[in-house]
């Protein structure tokens, strides 16, 4: 995926050597800009994505406010599936 | 994790604000009823602007203006109650409960100056001995008449004002892991150091999570260590009920947690808890409100009952969370999932539309779903709520054991019988 750089507005990042601040760089850089589903803006129509880790995937829980989609966009570096018991 | 402006966007309420606009839109508990035994006005502070809270000597009508006269500025709240309205102490401008000015005393009687001054004014109304209030635009909603507050039983309400942001609190009510680990292992931790033994119906783990959109906000479930899904914390679960209560209960114990949003950075946080359980016969009795403490004389957290652990764990994050440096994991899905709910019902909002939850027919009770056999530890578990919660602060304490005791003696003769 290309590198779009940060979004505007560079002086709401937390301040440069804080811990967390290469993992918010790079939830600005990640999340979702537009509906899965729509190819709304998720800024400019309203919408959120709040994300979670789950082990290496990192989870975008978001919500269009365009079309109402409501789902999650996972970035990953590997499948894996967890067989249930059979 | 959330960038700066979502951050600001979801945890400001003061007017203009989007989620202010929002919040704008419910009823909100801001005094008890027995307030007003000695005095006839009160200040309260909602949404981040200051009200004068008033009622009137004979009628007993509430009425709510903002607290500042659009005269000279002065608070209204040190000013003269009438069956109409209230009037300023300093000039005595007359306001009534529309916040129409009604006199100008030292004016000349010039009816085009009276209308062009207009005071900010809500309504007020009583509900389960508190007085509740709204401030939005009209046309007013109905107010909610939620189970808790319209049933028989035995009530108290234990109250105390925090340093934080409303927001923080409500995250933490679609965060069920959190019960097993503030309320289980850390509390047994407690304990131990302390010398007491920690409730037990805490510390089960859990193994299945689950939150469903509903019709007044997040339904949450929960599957517990050696309970299934046929337990009634699954099959029925309770829920956070949009945008600042969570409704919880079990063995014979009904509760609303509140949180009220004072301003930014200030929460009236209220547990108002029914005691009915089976055996007994109840009707309505009189709320007994009181102050629950969460910080010892030398400043530190009281951390040895559940709600001072959880008053720890909030506070503790600041006054607002900074949550462009929370780390989120799979178990806070429901906190992303609460996010969504508010920002869906901002826009909903912006466009003209009532949210979640407004009512506008009239109605006698709206019963919320909320699980009866709690953890699978029924006795145990009203003991602890008692004993091992804020309400060890009631003055009623003792007075709430005995009734479950005596409410539990009649059940077992009850059954022994049959």
């Amino acid at each position: 995926m290309p590198e779009t750089g940060l979004p505007p507005d560079p002086h709401r990042l937390p301040p440069p050597g804080a811990w967390f601040s290469g993992d918010a760089e790079r939830h600005l850089l990640d999340r979702p800009r537009f509906c899965p589903m729509c190819g709304d803006g998720l800024d400019a129509d309203g919408g959120i994505s709040t994300e979670y880790w789950a082990g290496d995937a990192r989870y975008f829980m978001t919500w269009c406010g365009g079309c109402g989609w409501f789902g999650e966009v996972v970035r990953f570096d590997m499948v894996t599936i967890t067989e249930v018991e059979h | 994790m959330l960038t700066v402006e979502q951050n600001e966007e979801l945890t400001q309420v003061g007017p203009g604000t989007p989620m202010g606009e929002l919040l704008r839109r419910y009823w909100y508990p801001i005094a008890f009823e027995s307030d007003f035994e000695q005095v006839a006005t009160k200040t309260v502070r909602l949404l981040g602007e200051n009200w004068t809270l008033f009622k009137t000597p004979k009628g007993g009508r509430y009425g709510i203006v903002a607290e500042a006269c659009p005269h000279r500025r002065a608070s209204l709240t040190y000013g003269v109650v009438h069956e109409d309205g209230i009037r300023c102490g300093y000039h005595g401008w007359k306001w009534d409960f529309e916040g129409n000015c009604l006199e100008q005393p030292a004016e000349a009687d010039n009816q085009n100056f009276r209308d062009r001054v207009k005071q900010k004014s809500g309504k007020a109304q009583t509900m389960g001995g508190m007085v509740w209030v709204y401030v939005g635009p009209d046309p007013a909603p109905e107010l909610p008449r939620f189970d808790v507050f319209v049933m028989d039983g035995v009530r108290d309400c234990g109250y105390t004002t925090l340093p934080c942001n409303w927001l923080q609190i409500m995250e933490n009510s679609v965060d069920p892991h959190h019960v097993e680990w503030l309320h289980g292992y850390y509390f047994n931790f407690v304990g131990e150091q302390e010398g007491f033994e920690a409730p037990k119906a805490f510390q089960k783990k859990h193994l299945k999570t689950g939150f469903e959109e509903m019709e007044w906000g997040i339904l949450k479930r929960r599957v517990l260590e050696g309970s299934t899904e046929e337990n009634d914390d699954w099959k029925i679960g309770h829920p956070l009920v949009f945008p600042f209560y969570m409704r919880v209960g079990g063995a014979g114990i009904d509760q609303m947690q509140i949180r009220v949003p004072i301003d930014d950075t200030t929460t009236w946080k209220l547990f108002y808890s029914l005691h009915h359980p089976e055996g007994l016969e109840y009707e309505q009795t009189d709320l007994v409100a009181y102050e629950y403490l969460w910080r010892d004389e030398e400043g530190r957290f009281i951390t040895d009952y559940i709600e001072g652990q959880d008053i720890m764990a909030w506070v503790s994050q600041g006054p607002v969370t900074d949550r462009t440096q929370e780390h989120l994991g799979r178990s806070d899905a429901g906190v992303a999932m609460l996010r969504k709910m508010f920002k869906e019902n901002m826009k909903k909002v912006a466009d003209g539309e009532d949210p979640i939850g407004t009512v506008r027919e009239k109605h006698e009770i709206i019963n919320l779903p909320c699980e009866k056999d709690k953890f699978g530890a029924e006795r145990e578990f009203a003991r602890a709520w008692i004993t091992g919660g804020s309400g060890r602060y009631s003055p009623i304490a003792q007075d709430l054991l005995d009734l479950h005791e005596r409410a539990w003696a009649n059940r077992e003769r009850a059954t022994a019988g049959a």
